[in-house]
């Protein structure tokens, strides 16, 4: 079995709170994992733990069997690791092409280090992702749904090995969330191995290989979509809160 | 105006600014060096303020290092005036490294407060240096005719400004835009922010220690209360802001109008002088609050509602 990522009995501590609580899972190369978990469960500071955003307080992650969780974010990075914020970073100021183009200009090794190249290239993604028509403008004059196309079309220039998409479809009506959904297919049959926080259920069923299930920071299930998603436990802490 | 247009129009400025020495009065000269250094601090800041958003109240230390460098060769070495620049240069430098590790990890009003803390501790070491003259400061040995500083502020210009523009469209310089624009990001995206930022003051030490150095051989006399001048810095920025921080010719703009106005003001009404120029800045702040170069490309499109945008758009 050929594991991508390994993440070995990680939490992470703010002060008090545990915001990760021991969790353990690998994800085996070419494959989608699914991240679910009501707010607050700490999904965000999983995938924050594993592109370099937060240092862990404990535990380790692996990426490709060598240890990394003591590398800064940059070198992660480089070494194939690129992730999207739920909480959107754009570069206001830059161009909708000039955003993607730092992704390929920097990410991982191999990445062109020539502005016009990489121009080329975001120009692509950006086509990928379906933005073409707003390249020219400014990142900050861009709406909530193209916003996270742009979240999306920065971390493929990365040309990563590992995608963390943390809420990439929040807020996008369902022909835009379908879009998405093929988009995030494409990107895995190029073999990019990839991690999704999503709320909609319907569309983590249909990507993802594997769950995991994570409440209070802790992993309470992970296996088969149809499986997890049949435990009661998970019933009672997610969808059960969902409902009401 | 299109880039070719710009570097054009730059070259026919330069061309012009050389030949002053054949035509101008002694004082348009001594006028022309002060513009041209005042032009490139305001350009070295436009590299760690303008285009990493970093706003260094900490470069007038580089300026006055850059002095201090020339002065102590020249006066207690009796070494070339090259060499002297070149002392100057090494000592900024290995200040930025020093001192950016520390300080760099601050960001926006933490960042300004520590910087501006960095001129006063220089102060005070050199002050109660004997090297450097202590708090009487050094008299530097007479150098040859205005028409030399002229031509050297004018070509320490042109290089700094051309380190810009490679910046403008590099992948050094898009790394530090992506730190600028957000610096979470832009390490998640690759960017070592660390050393860049630190690569980055390192630049604007090198430009702004020559500055100083070519100042202090000028004028011949150098005190720590000149060489580390927080005003200076202060105008470093205003310069900068008014032209238009993170462009390639904007900040040389800025400087070049507001050294004619305030050279203007202070000729004809001396006493106000300072609160005209007082005023014109924060007129300039209200209507063109990106400063002249975004004026310049924006104002054919917009006509007067340019100024009405920016009043709308940057009110509270
Ligand atoms: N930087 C931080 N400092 C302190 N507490 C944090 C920080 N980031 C997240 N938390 C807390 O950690 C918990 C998990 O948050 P998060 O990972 O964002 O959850 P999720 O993404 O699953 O909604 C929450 O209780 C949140 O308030
Ligand atoms: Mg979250």
């Amino acid at each position: 079995m050929d594991n991508i990522l390994e993440v070995r009995n990680l939490t992470k501590r703010f002060h008090g709170l545990l915001a990760i609580d021991r969790v353990t899972f690998a994800l085996e190369r070419n494959q989608i994992l699914g991240l679910i978990g009501p707010n607050g469960a700490g999904k965000t500071t999983l995938v924050s733990l594993v592109s370099g955003t937060l240092q862990p307080t404990e535990g380790s992650v692996l990426f490709e069997g060598k240890p990394i969780h003591r590398l800064a974010g940059f070198r992660r990075a480089l070494l194939g690791i690129a992730r999207t914020f739920q909480v959107m970073r754009p570069f206001p100021g830059l161009t909708v092409l000039d955003n993607v183009a730092v992704g390929a200009l920097f990410g991982a090794a191999g990445s062109t280090r020539q502005l016009a190249a990489a121009r080329e290239d975001a120009n692509r993604w950006l086509h990928f992702v379906g933005l073409d028509h707003r390249v020219r403008q400014r990142a900050d004059a861009l709406g909530g749904p193209d916003r996270k196309r742009l979240e999306l079309a920065k971390a493929l220039a990365m040309r990563p090995k590992l995608l963390l998409l943390d809420e990439v479809m929040a807020g996008l009506n369902p022909v835009e969330i379908e879009e998405v959904i093929t988009v995030i297919k494409k990107v895995r049959d190029q073999g990019i191995s990839i991690v999704v926080i999503e709320h909609v259920m319907k569309a983590i069923q249909s990507l993802s290989d594997r769950l995991l299930v994570l409440h209070h920071g802790e992993k309470i299930a992970e296996g088969k979509p149809q499986e997890v998603l049949r435990n009661d436990q998970v019933i009672a802490a997610y969808l059960g809160s969902k409902r009401r | 105006m299109k880039p070719a247009l710009k570097f054009i129009f730059a070259a026919l400025v330069v061309g012009g600014f050389a030949t002053v020495p054949s035509w101008g009065s002694a004082v348009l000269v001594q006028f022309g060096i002060n513009a041209l250094i005042l032009a490139t601090l305001a350009q070295s800041w436009n590299i760690i303020g303008g285009y990493t958003g970093y706003p260094s109240f900490g470069n007038s230390v580089f300026y006055g290092l850059g002095g201090y460098g020339v002065a102590i060769a020249l006066v207690q070495y009796q070494l070339p005036s090259a060499v002297g620049l070149i002392l100057g240069v090494v000592l900024a430098v290995l200040f930025a490294f020093l001192l950016g590790l520390p300080v760099l990890r601050l960001r926006g009003h933490y960042f300004a407060i520590a910087t501006l803390g960095l001129t006063e501790v220089m102060t005070a070491i050199v002050s109660n240096l004997d090297i450097a003259g202590r708090n009487v400061g050094l008299i530097l040995p007479l150098a040859k005719g205005d028409t030399l500083f002229l031509e050297l502020s004018l070509a320490l210009l042109v290089v700094t400004t051309l380190a810009v523009a490679w910046i403008s469209r590099s992948r050094f310089g898009f790394g530090l835009i992506a730190i600028r624009e957000n610096e979470v990001a832009a390490a998640v995206m690759g960017v070592n922010t660390t050393l860049y930022k630190i690569l980055a003051f390192a630049l604007c030490a090198v430009f702004s220690a020559l500055a100083g150095g070519i100042h202090a051989y000028w004028i011949t006399y150098l005190d720590p209360g000149s060489a580390f001048d927080v005003s200076l810095n202060v105008r470093m920025i205003i310069m900068a802001v008014f032209g238009g921080p993170g462009t390639i010719f904007g900040p040389a703009l800025g400087a070049f109008a507001l050294a004619a106005i305030s050279e203007i003001l202070a000729s004809k009404i001396t006493s106000l002088a300072s609160i005209f120029f007082g005023v014109v800045i924060v007129v300039a702040i209200i209507f063109m609050p990106r400063g002249v170069a975004d004026l310049a490309q924006n104002f054919r499109r917009f006509g007067w509602r340019y100024f009405q945008e920016n009043i709308k758009a940057h009110r509270v």
